[in-house]
């Protein structure tokens, strides 16, 4: 296999030039090589790096944004031959800010590092009430629930949600994911909800880890 | 010791001879407001007249306007109104209104009696490079502009400059401003939304353009970010700013070890809000930790950007008591 390809692409990405990008791809599928491994070893490996120095402050938010652009760039070539070729996402999530926030970058970006992570995200976009949080994940069969909040108001919007997914008795297949500002590691304990994270880049890591240990569990 | 003489006392590190100023550098959150008149505030009461009533030492802000009657605005929150050089060309007719301050600076003629009688500080808020090009493409357009349309970025930075710096001219005719910020809003709970470099590239030239007049004119410049700015103090203080504002606890500033590490430099803020939604001996615990910060000068403690709306009245009317308790013993300590 063409690593020097690959990497090739991994590079382009990390330095946002979409447009290489999607033609390294494009030559990539030319060349012969599986989209597995082009979305993995070229596409999802950039955007790890990346993912890895946003956590670190070595590149900031404008830089991963221009680098999730390459790789949707380049996804969308290798997008039918997945299909095709039967490859599955990671896991599915669906991803909103709370009812009353209007504050999106941080879910944004936590969306992109999801994708950057091979799972398939619903995003419910702003203002999402507690009752399409869970709807939706019931509707979608999807894994995880992700929250942000940036407001000490709306934060509490978090519990809400926890709780309509117990009523809704999806409280053992969904995992409840939030973060944002004003939330911690005490407040994610308090209300009852499974994973909080402070940035980015670990979210998606626990996302995946969360869809592996549900997987196993069958 | 008047309103004014006590902020550019604190402001040049001079120890006021009573206390501390005692303000709410910003403006009131509307929620907060409306939940304190169902208990009991006065509905009449104007909104410049919130502090006083409250307590609070009076200062008066000017945000100069940036964008004319008629301009776009923006399809939804946070949306743009320009994306690229020709965009930015059809809304130029709306942007840097050359008598959009007028009544502003009507007014400050006629407070300037007052202000030179020591009645309140005076101080104006300008859009900074970051916001200010923000609001043109949009939240999230912005975050990529710094890579899709540099150029057209510097060209935005030149022309807001030279606006504010015309503006600024006319405001020194009349008076000088106690102090200065920037709105910027660049930095968040993990650090700063961009990179040393892309700082260096856009936004350091136009502070070298429009800090040093402010300067030189003895208004002390702050720059009003949000978040954990600590890793920005070192950029900020190459590009002559003097001070930042509101020191974020929640997203982690460390106020008494950036006064350590910066023992000329101002800071306005820092005071937790989120203890105010605790109890008393929370804020007390916060005070306490301010406390020998406010001895050094050069620090006004205020509320780290606007008092939450779960704040009750009454426990308001606690913090404010303590402030000034706190206020006082930091000069006679
Ligand atoms: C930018 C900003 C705005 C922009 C938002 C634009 C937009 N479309 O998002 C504007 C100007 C519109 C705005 C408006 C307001 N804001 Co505001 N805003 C901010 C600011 C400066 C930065 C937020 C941000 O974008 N951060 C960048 C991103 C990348 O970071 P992030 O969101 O934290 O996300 C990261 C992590 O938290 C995590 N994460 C985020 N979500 C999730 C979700 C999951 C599941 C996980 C695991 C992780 C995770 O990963 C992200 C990346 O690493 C913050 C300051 C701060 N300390 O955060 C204030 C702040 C949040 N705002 C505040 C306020 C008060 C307001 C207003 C109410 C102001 C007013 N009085 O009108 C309004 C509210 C509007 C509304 N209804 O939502 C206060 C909140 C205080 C409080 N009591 O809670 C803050 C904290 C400012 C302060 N100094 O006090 N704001």
């Amino acid at each position: 296999m063409n690593t020097e390809l690959l990497n090739e692409i991994s590079e382009n990405l990390q330095r946002g030039k979409a447009k290489v990008v999607k033609e390294l791809v494009q030559k990539a599928v030319d060349e012969g090589i599986e989209p597995d491994a082009i979305l993995k070893e070229g596409l999802l490996s950039g955007m790890n790096v990346i993912g890895e120095k946003f956590k670190t402050n070595e590149v900031y938010v404008p830089e991963v944004l221009v680098a999730a652009r390459a790789m949707n760039m380049g996804v969308g070539v290798l997008k039918p031959l997945l299909a095709e070729a039967g490859v599955k996402a990671e896991g599915k999530v669906c991803i909103g800010t709370v009812q009353g926030d209007l504050h999106d970058i941080g879910k944004n970006l936590v969306k992109l590092m999801f994708e950057g992570k091979g799972l398939e995200v619903v995003d419910l976009g702003t203002d999402v009430s507690p009752d399409t949080f869970v709807q939706t994940a019931i509707e979608q069969n999807c894994q995880i629930i992700a929250c942000s909040a940036l407001l000490t108001t709306t934060m509490g919007v978090m519990e809400e949600v926890v709780k309509k997914a117990e009523e809704a008795g999806i409280r053992d297949k969904v995992k409840i994911m939030i973060g944002g500002a004003p939330v911690d590691e005490a407040y994610c304990k308090k209300i009852g909800a499974d994973v909080y994270t402070p940035d980015a880049a670990s979210a998606a890591d626990a996302a995946v880890e969360l869809c592996r240990s549900l997987k196993a569990a069958g | 010791m008047t309103n004014r003489e006590r902020v550019q006392a604190v402001l040049s590190f001079e120890k006021p001879d009573d206390r501390l100023p005692m303000i709410e550098w910003a403006s009131w959150w509307d929620k907060t407001i409306r939940a304190w008149q169902e208990q009991g505030l006065s509905r009449e009461l104007p909104w410049h007249e919130i502090a006083p009533t409250l307590g609070l030492d009076q200062h008066i802000q000017y945000w100069l306007p940036h964008r004319g009657p008629g301009c776009p605005g923006p399809k939804f929150n946070g949306g743009p109104i320009m994306e690229d050089e020709e965009s930015y060309e059809a809304i130029l007719p709306f942007l840097y209104p050359e008598h959009g301050p007028d009544g502003q600076l009507e007014d400050m003629r006629r407070r300037k009696a007052e202000h030179d009688a020591g009645a309140y500080p005076i101080w104006f808020s300008l859009d900074g490079g970051f916001w200010f090009p923000r609001t043109l493409f949009g939240i999230e357009g912005h975050l990529y502009s710094f890579y899709d349309y540099p150029e057209l970025y510097h060209r935005i930075l030149d022309d807001l400059a030279d606006y504010q710096l015309r503006q600024m001219e006319r405001i020194y005719e009349i008076l000088t401003p106690d102090f200065m910020t920037f709105g910027e809003d660049m930095s968040y709970n993990n650090g700063p939304m961009l990179s040393e470099a892309c700082f260096d590239e856009f936004l350091l030239p136009y502070y070298k353009k429009v800090v040093p007049f402010i300067r030189e004119h003895g208004t002390k410049v702050i720059v009003d970010t949000d978040g954990d700015v600590t890793k920005m103090i070192p950029w900020l203080r190459r590009a002559g700013i003097e001070g930042v504002l509101p020191l974020e606890r929640q997203a982690g500033v460390d106020l008494p070890a950036l006064r350590e590490a910066y023992p000329d430099f101002l800071f306005i803020g820092a005071f937790d809000k989120m203890t105010m939604r605790r109890d008393a001996e929370a804020m007390r615990g916060e005070f306490e930790r301010l406390l020998p910060v406010m001895k050094t000068g050069g620090f006004i403690p205020s509320v780290d950007h606007q008092t939450p709306p779960d704040v009750p009245l009454e426990r308001y009317r606690v913090y404010v008591a303590m402030l000034e308790e706190y206020a006082s013993r930091a000069v006679r300590e």
